[in-house]
């Protein structure tokens, strides 16, 4: 055996003697087969429970008696976000966004419902997730068991000893970081093992599986290369591991906390109410179709007539009523349109920010990999907010067709005691409309979004292993 | 009193104390910054209500003056509710970051309102908030840790705890000086900001008080930890090693896995349920006999049983009465949710009382009033306004009075607790 690997079995060797390092570890174990049960599980549940939801909404939906179609507008639907295959691993923001929408005509309602509100307290503290062991509790196990691997050898001069009998600086250093290598692979196995079982019940998404366990296994291996080289550079363990640990606070716990705070402070958003009073406001300036003066609506009348050639909006052959609801709703969704394009990119720049300080804290910068090849992050919830907006617009829009086309004018208009009955089109219009499907994105966009965040935790490795090259040559050196 | 001060300077020498005493001052400090930057920014957007407010009303007012129609002024009068933050709020924001502190609500159906959130970053609120509650809670421990975890051993392995028992009283007094004289520096380096801050807030002094107590407990949990370990005879690295564990076990590890547990043991009906069988109740009113729903409304509201019997056309009235309705068919639900909600935050509470970390941020966001009762108390106001809103509405619906551009200055406004006259 190369005495590299000597070395390595050595410091194993050694680990496996301290009893509290095997407790710590059987804990990780145990902790990680835990988050992936109570992940699973939950993830198991909550899709069954949205898809019932869904199912029941759209039953009732397809089940409505005859009615006039601007009532089913007001009726609206319900639809429910359907969890992403792998938020089994790492659920992101799924608890903090509401999964469930109400969608109808004439407003952009907001998925209400997340877990956050409907939980105790404690869900601030973090979730028990495989992603949440390995970003959070792997690294510092790996600390544990690690901080001393050189600085013990220094400080009880047992370096001088190894170096006396021949093996070189690079020798040690390189044994010492194989023998981490071997327990960030062991940390690492029970939640990958767990990703590929929660990945096999779903199929498919192999490329942002890829790109997890790449950004997993870079950023276990990161943190290995620190603790030697922290415990390279200092001349006691026990600097070595309160540095260590203070590194682990500071990239772990704090920078996540603070960045965010950083981004709402830099990028402000509007709240809904503001929000709803400028629409309001743009809307009363686009034109009122309430009022028969109104200009807007007034040109918009002759342009329809003028359209069908004829005088009188009774003699056109569609339902002038609808016509205007087509119309109106056109109007109002291109107002919500934009202000939720404000919104959205406001948000964006916010988690633009926040990605910015991942250069600085390379557990941002695998917490952002992590959900966006998961497809958790807030991209995953935007792509559901648009999809549903799409589906609301196209729905409402329909209804208001069926409107135009299938209920006359006259009866539109019609007051007294039969009036109401005329205005109804058949029931079994409703179940004919498409139901809400969610178009899960393709597994090469999940994967090509969590490309960047890679690229970080890649060159923050780059640099470590620089570092260490420069220490290694100063190892065992007189201070 | 020598003997203390001279300590002190042995303490302010080492350079180790005195980068985490400054550290841990400018993360307070910054903490409480940030806090009170997040507090404001919410209190501006209070205080920008009024002003959008009018703007609204005002467009609503000339719109019904033409139909006089108390109906339309109920229908298009979005009214706004707001949860103003306690001073104390700046020092644990809880909810306030994902639960609405502003909403309007209209004359219709409650339970289709009362749910909606308001617009906010999810990315950012998954970390939690940096706020001195986060300060005290997570990282303070780390540094009571660092302080503290070699106060035997470090002697012991510079050779000089033979020396120290040789001593009379076996120098323990001389280690219980320097435990207390940490401790103490630790708490002053927490609570002389945040006193500052909390006394510019205008917190009160029993709440003042209240916290600097929470926040010697909280020290004295850690500390108390710390000197057992270091009773263990281990090294110096055994003890910051095993402190560190039990710090990731206190404060991240086990609230998550109670967090499950209590999700899977109180389960809570969806809210979402309660909403669509409102909406289910409320549509259907459309399709049943418009006598029925009006002699259901007049049972329960006997009040407006005189009014006038409805004609062929619309009335708001009736459009009203399905909405309220509607909201009472499914009153008990939206009752059992809300305990639900609240056996699940009892019983993290209650965790507060094995867990130092879950029970000192369960206490200062109960002080702060951002948590969950805060939360549900919102609500309770929200429904107690929207009660008086409806009622104002049908005194003119039911009696079929005109609803004039002047009536629209007599809307009951929302009343911030406390406020009430």
């Amino acid at each position: 055996m190369s005495l590299v690997g000597l070395i390595a079995r050595d410091e194993l060797r050694l680990m496996g003697r301290n009893r509290v390092a095997v407790i710590a570890f059987a804990l990780l174990v145990l902790l990680t087969l835990a988050a992936v049960a109570s992940s699973w599980s939950h993830h198991r549940a909550v899709t069954q429970l949205r898809a019932r939801q869904q199912h029941t909404a759209e039953a009732a939906f397809d089940a409505q008696p005859d009615r006039h179609p601007h009532r089913m507008v007001h009726y609206g639907t319900f639809i429910y976000r359907p969890p992403a295959p792998l938020a089994a691993f790492d659920p992101g923001i799924d608890a903090f966004t509401g999964n469930s929408m109400f969608l109808e005509g004439h407003r952009q309602n907001t998925a209400n419902f997340g877990d956050v509100q409907q939980s105790s307290l404690l869900v601030r503290f973090g979730q028990l997730t495989p992603a949440f062991v390995l970003q959070v509790v792997a690294p510092l196990l790996l600390i544990f068991l690690g901080f001393g691997a050189l600085s013990r050898e220094t400080e009880r001069g047992t370096l001088r000893l190894l170096l006396l009998h021949g093996a070189t600086r690079w020798q040690v250093v390189g044994g010492k970081l194989l023998a981490m290598g071997v327990v960030a692979v062991v940390a690492g196995l029970p939640a990958t093992l767990g990703l590929a079982l929660i990945a096999a019940q779903h199929g498919a998404l192999v490329l942002p599986m890829l790109v997890i366990v790449l950004g997993y296994s870079t950023y276990l291996a990161l943190w290995a290369v620190l603790i030697v080289l922290v415990s390279a550079l200092v001349r006691h363990s026990r600097d070595a591991l309160l540095a260590l640990v203070a590194l682990w606070a500071v990239a772990i716990v704090l920078l996540p906390r603070v960045a965010p705070d950083v981004a709402s402070a830099a990028v402000p958003l509007r709240n809904k109410l503001q929000t709803e009073v400028a629409i309001a406001r743009d809307l009363r300036t686009l034109g009122d179709t309430h009022n028969p003066d109104d200009p807007y609506y007034a040109a918009f009348k002759q342009a329809t007539l003028r359209r069908y050639g004829v005088a009188r909006v009774e003699e056109l052959p569609v339902n002038y009523k609808g016509v205007l609801a087509v119309e109106g709703e056109r109007l109002t969704s291109e107002l919500f349109d934009r202000y939720a394009a404000e919104s959205f990119a406001a948000q964006g720049r916010q988690n633009a920010l926040v990605r910015a300080v991942g250069v600085l804290s390379p557990a941002i910068a695998l917490r952002s990999l992590s959900m966006a090849a998961a497809g958790t992050d807030y991209a995953g919830h935007r792509r559901f907010l648009e999809q549903a907006e799409a589906y609301r617009y196209a729905l409402v829009q329909r209804l208001n067709r069926m409107q135009a086309e299938n209920v006359t004018y006259a009866a539109d208009v019609a007051q007294g005691a039969d009036a109401d009955r005329r205005k109804r089109i058949s029931g079994r219009n409703w179940g004919e409309m498409p139901d809400f499907a969610y178009r899960v994105p393709e597994g090469e966009a999940l994967a090509a979004a969590a490309v960047p965040e890679l690229l970080i935790l890649s060159a923050w490795v780059a640099l470590a292993l620089m570092l260490l090259v420069y220490a290694t040559r100063r190892l065992g050196a007189r201070r | 009193m020598s003997v203390w001060t001279h300590e002190a300077r042995l303490l302010l020498r080492a350079r180790l104390a005195v980068v985490g005493l400054a550290l841990l001052a400018a993360l307070t400090i910054a903490a409480l910054a940030a806090g009170s930057a997040e507090v404001s920014r919410q209190r501006a957007a209070i205080a920008a209500i009024p002003a959008a407010q009018a703007e609204d009303i005002r467009a609503v007012a000339n719109y019904v003056d033409r139909s006089k129609d108390a109906g339309s002024a109920a229908y298009y009068s979005f009214l706004p509710t707001w949860d103003a933050p306690s001073p104390l709020a700046f020092a644990a924001l809880g909810m306030r970051d994902v639960a609405p502190y502003i909403l309007r609500v209209r004359a219709l159906g409650l339970e289709a309102q009362i749910y909606d959130g308001d617009v906010f970053n999810p990315e950012l609120a998954l970390p939690g908030r940096f706020d001195f509650a986060f300060v005290l809670v997570f990282l303070a421990p780390l540094f009571v840790i660092a302080l503290c975890h070699d106060l035997v051993s470090g002697e012991r392995e510079a050779g000089r705890l033979r020396t120290l028992e040789a001593l009379p009283r076996g120098g323990r007094a001389l280690l219980r000086r320097r435990t207390i004289l940490r401790t103490g520096l630790l708490w002053l380096t927490l609570t002389l900001p945040f006193c500052s801050a909390a006394v510019f807030a205008g917190v009160s002094m029993a709440n003042i008080l209240l916290v600097a107590f929470v926040i010697v407990s909280y020290l004295l949990f850690w500390v108390a930890l710390t000197v057992f370990v270091g009773r263990l005879n281990w090294s110096s690295v055994a003890n910051a090693a095993t402190l560190a564990g039990m710090w990731l076990i206190l404060v991240l590890v086990a609230p998550t896995l109670a967090h499950v547990a209590i999700n899977n043991a109180v389960p809570v009906a969806q809210g979402s349920e309660i909403a669509l069988a409102q909406r289910e109740r409320v549509n259907a009113a459309w399709d049943t006999p418009r006598e029925d729903t009006m002699r259901l409304f007049y049972a329960r509201h006997p009040q407006w049983s005189g009014s006038a019997p409805l004609g062929d056309a619309f009335h708001y009235k009736w459009y009203l009465a399905f909405h309220q309705n509607g909201d009472e068919s499914v009153a008990a639900s939206a009752r059992a949710y809300r305990a639900g909600l609240q056996r699940r935050d009892a019983a993290g509470r209650a965790l507060g009382w094995v867990l130092p970390s879950v029970g000192v941020q369960a206490l200062l966001t109960r002080l702060a009033g951002t948590d969950l009762g805060a939360q549900l108390a919102y609500h309770d106001r929200i429904r107690v306004y929207h009660r008086h809103v409806r009622e104002f509405f049908y005194d003119y619906l039911f009696t079929d009075r005109p609803f004039t551009r002047a009536d629209f200055t007599k809307v009951p406004t929302f009343r911030e607790p406390g406020k009430d006259s």
